[in-house]
């Protein structure tokens, strides 16, 4: 039993500043920046258009319909009164994902895998020339940044400090993995690197939120 | 791969495109203006702003723009508050609140065709176009569809399936009943004696938004429609035409001194009306009595239905349990009684009535569907859910950027034209930066094809039923007067507008478009969303207790006066606009205080004063317009007064400020954006309420940077 007895002062093991300045959530890119975004990294299709490159026909399935993904996107519907969302969900962020991958592969397809080489200004996404051989972090840099800049919209260099290293980490894995026996893809394992890394740029927290 | 719509508008992504990426972004790295380097909350900063005034994150040549040593960022935001992404911007946030788009139908009895599938002189099936009461000369067909049971062996009645086996129509029945007409809806020049310019065959460029379904351009047989059959009455052309008696009493009734209607209907048709049709005058053709109090049977409608039309799914399932072939005491094999006429009917046999107006429908047997069936809409079935043009069911980036097309019912064409019209006022206002209270109390719109033939037309098929008791026979003060549509629109111009400078004197902004008053379609409802959206207040209720009552004042009964002593003046503004509806009723016709509708000895108003007036707010000398009680000086200025005063309070402005802030911040405005948003309100007010300088001075502010304050250190932690 522990009698009663007076508090006992509470001692300060240390002194730290208290932030008083006013925080802001981030807000969620509006759903109709987003599809124009998307739109315009499709190279300034119109919808129906960026559907129909998306799907493509090839079996590939990455792609579904617009109207499959206008709900899960948090677009409104006036007509039902159901307001636009402001925050992701799971759903959201799982359209968010498979619209991301679609924009990829077919940009990638659209930009590295013409017949003739398509020139570099050309290029939807990946504006840049594959380095021959092995792609180091020397070579790997200067293509994230552009790869950055064109989705979070600042260069690479001014990113936490790790991102490029583990990006280009990232496209190692991928690499090597792909490399394995016999992938069934359309991709070589390069191709599939650069790929690799624009899914996660496209479905970086960064991308879809301001 | 980009295909270019021809008439691109003004939301569409190219043009945005062709906005903002200007020459000066192909940078040519041998000339390249010396660089600077911008900390990460320039760049960040400079997203924001982009996604926000341009509708998308920037691309990289406007990344790299930024890096250049000459760059800035206030010239860049004057640039492009300008822009269709600055249009859209300042749209999505006023559409938000709003939400100006149909989850409605629009089928007007006059001006709804249906279509029956009958089996024609070779057995085959064939088409016939007819609209749901169509008053007949023949009793054996007056209200219903122009061929009998008897003549084609199937019941058929708009609403249901035909009912029956069908048997061939012979051509003699055929041509004696039904004629051929070539539609708005098929022919460019519809209304030329010989229209030859066919959809699809002789249609010079039909604009690519105009699609009418297939079964709109086929026969039964796969065969292409060059012209439809339609039931003779629908199909005549004149402006005018005259009150039926048709000498079937209701029971009980003395009989009547009938003046013998026309008879038989005049000739329509493509530019060939046939009898001379007397002049159209805007006021009542004749002057009628309003119904005496007490009496029950004056109001009753042709078919002896109330006063008020019943729907049409009602006609459906009276018919729907006999089956054709069943033996049937009504001429012709009909179902149901031929109607009967009413005392109107009886009273004003032979007057002239205007045939666009819903007294054209239920009164007249020699009005039709006009020139080229110009005052009716298509549907390939016997409802008004069947398909009938394709459109789009999803547009968020707006006109241009659809995101599908579907087959859509002919009720929804007029409904999905209102919000097009809705969203481009708001645009207008936004581009143009005129002054942000005219959303309020602008008499200006913008119209195309279906919307002109609508106001021109159609929107007269809403009146008059009950109104006629009160001499309003067509509407006189409508708020969109149709002498004002532009005069050079077809039908089928869908992607032509024009902008229309005054709608008429009743008009104010929004709140008199048929996007707002049917999407709100009750007073308090339309009095509500002034309130909440205009002026940024809510309806809270306070804690007293809800006691049993029948005080039918709200504004001053326990438990409801908190919240109805501001709504229901609100709700007055909107007392002469029918709810669901945008009939005007006109203060000499239809008085606040009416002593015409006074309570009767039983204590009820008789018929068309109780559509109208209020019976808990009438008594031995006249009664109260329907949600005017609360102020009557409020119901006689009419949505017009609600635009102008609203607009005068010191609150419409400060509710805009913070409404646009808000949206641009990303969230609630609080107590601790006061000295922000006091001086954007300043700002705005002295600007003469221009969008253009509040959101100038939004982006420019240090709470707008600050708005997604997160320091590098709490950034997200991905990779």
């Amino acid at each position: 039993m522990v009698p009663p007895s007076a508090p006992l002062p509470l001692v300060a093991n240390g002194v730290a500043a208290e932030d008083t300045a006013r925080k802001e959530n981030l807000r969620m890119v509006p759903p109709e920046v987003y599809m124009r975004t998307y739109l315009q990294l499709f190279g300034g299709l119109l919808p129906v258009d960026a559907q129909k490159r998306a799907k493509a026909g090839d079996g590939g399935s990455v792609f579904d319909s617009w109207d499959d993904y206008v709900s899960a996107l948090g677009f409104p519907d006036y007509r039902f009164d159901i307001p636009r969302q402001t925050q992701t969900n799971a759903l959201m962020v799982a359209a968010f994902e498979r619209l991301g991958i679609a924009l990829c592969d077919r940009a990638l397809e659209h930009d590295l895998k013409g017949k003739a080489p398509l020139p570099v200004q050309d290029r939807l996404i990946f504006a840049f020339d594959l380095p021959k051989g092995t792609v180091d972090a020397k070579a790997f840099g200067p293509r994230f940044d552009v790869l950055h800049r064109t989705f979070l919209g600042y260069p690479a260099a001014l990113a936490p400090p790790q991102r490029t290293a583990r990006f280009f980490q990232l496209y190692r894995d991928l690499v090597s993995e792909h490399a394995k026996t016999s992938p069934k893809s359309r991709f070589t394992p390069d191709e599939a690197g650069w790929a690799g890394v624009c899914y996660g740029l496209v479905r970086h927290p960064e991308f879809h939120l301001y | 791969m980009l295909r270019l719509p021809r008439a691109l508008p003004r939301l569409s992504l190219l043009s945005i495109l062709v906005a903002l990426v200007p020459a000066v972004f192909a940078l040519d790295a041998a000339s390249a203006p010396p660089t600077v380097s911008r900390t990460l909350d320039d760049y960040r900063h400079f997203r924001t702003v982009a996604i926000d005034l341009t509708g998308r994150a920037p691309t990289r040549e406007e990344i790299a723009a930024t890096e250049r040593a000459d760059w800035n960022l206030d010239h860049w935001i004057d640039g492009h508050v300008t822009g269709p992404g600055y249009v859209e911007r300042l749209t999505r946030i006023y559409m938000d609140l709003l939400r100006l788009e149909p989850n409605l139908t629009f089928s007007d009895p006059p001006a709804q065709l249906f279509r029956a599938s009958i089996a024609g002189p070779d057995g085959k099936p064939m088409y016939v176009f007819y609209r749901g009461g169509q008053r007949r000369p023949r009793e054996a067909t007056d209200a219903d569809f122009c061929l009998s049971p008897d003549e084609t062996g199937l019941v058929i009645r708009p609403g249901a399936e035909a009912v029956g086996t069908p048997k061939k129509v012979p051509q003699k029945l055929l041509d004696q009943y039904t004629m051929l007409v070539k539609p708005w809806w098929l022919y460019k020049d519809y209304k030329s004696w010989t229209p030859s310019q066919l959809y699809g065959a002789g249609w010079p460029n039909p604009d690519p938004e105009y699609r009418p379904v297939e079964g709109l351009l086929s026969e039964p047989d796969g065969k292409p429609t060059t012209a439809v059959r339609v039931c003779k009455e629908e199909a005549q052309g004149m402006d005018v035409g005259h009150v039926y008696a048709s000498g079937r009493k209701p029971p009980g009734a003395p009989a009547p001194a009938v003046k013998p209607g026309p008879g038989k209907p005049a000739l329509p048709v493509n530019g060939k009306p046939g009898a001379p049709a007397p002049p159209v005058s805007g006021k009542p053709l004749a002057p009628a009595k309003v119904v005496a109090p007490g009496s029950t049977s004056q109001h009753a409608l042709p078919n002896g239905a109330p006063a008020m039309p019943a729907p049409m799914g009602s006609m459906a399932a009276a018919a729907a349990p006999a089956l054709a072939g069943t033996p049937s005491k009504f001429p012709g094999g009909r179902l149901k009684a031929a109607p009967v006429d009413s005392k109107y009917a009886m009273e004003h046999a032979g007057e002239a009535v205007e045939c666009a107006t819903r007294m054209g429908l239920d009164y007249a047997v020699d009005c039709g569907c006009g020139v080229g069936l110009e005052r009716c809409e298509p549907s390939t079935g016997f409802n008004f859910d069947s398909p009938a043009f394709y459109y789009p069911n999803h547009m968020p980036l707006g006109p241009g950027m659809p995101l599908d097309e579907a087959r859509q019912p002919a009720s929804r064409w007029f409904p999905y034209w209102w919000s097009r019209e809705a969203v481009r006022l708001l645009g207008d206002l936004f581009q143009e930066d005129r002054d942000f209270r005219e959303i309020l109390t602008g008499h200006r719109t913008f119209v195309n094809g279906p919307l002109s033939q609508f106001y021109r037309i159609v929107q007269r098929g809403n009146c008059c039923g009950p109104e006629a008791n009160f001499g309003m026979k067509t509407e006189m003060e409508p708020l969109f007067d149709p002498k004002n549509v532009p005069p050079d629109l077809e039908p089928t111009d869908v992607g032509t507008w024009k902008m229309v400078a005054d709608r008429g004197p009743h008009s104010a902004g929004l709140l008199t478009t048929p996007m707002f008053l049917q999407k709100y379609a009750s007073a308090r409802a339309r009095g509500a969303v002034l309130y909440n959206v205009f002026m940024c207040k809510s309806f809270i209720s306070d804690k007293a207790e809800l006691l049993p009552s029948d005080e039918p004042n709200l504004t001053i009964r326990p438990g409801c006066a908190t919240c109805h002593a501001t709504l229901e003046p609100l709700a007055a503004y909107f007392a002469r606009v029918e709810p669901a509806s945008f009939v005007f009723l006109p203060e000499a016709e239809f008085p606040a205080r009416n002593p015409t509708c006074k309570k009767d000895r039983n204590g009820h108003l008789n018929g068309p004063c109780n559509a109208l007036y209020d019976v808990a707010f009438a008594d031995d000398h006249g009664a109260m317009l329907r949600s005017a009680y609360s102020s009557p000086a409020h119901a006689d200025e009419t949505p017009a007064g609600a635009g102008r005063d609203i607009t005068q309070t010191p609150e419409f402005a400060q509710c805009a400020v913070q409404q646009v802030t808000s949206s641009f911040l990303g969230r609630p405005i609080s107590p601790d954006d006061d000295t922000l948003v006091r001086g954007l309100t300043s700002d705005f007010v002295k600007s003469g309420y221009r969008m253009r300088t509040l959101v100038k001075g939004i982006v420019r502010s240090d709470s707008y940077r600050k708005a997604n304050n997160m320091s590098s250190t709490t950034w997200r932690g991905a990779p």
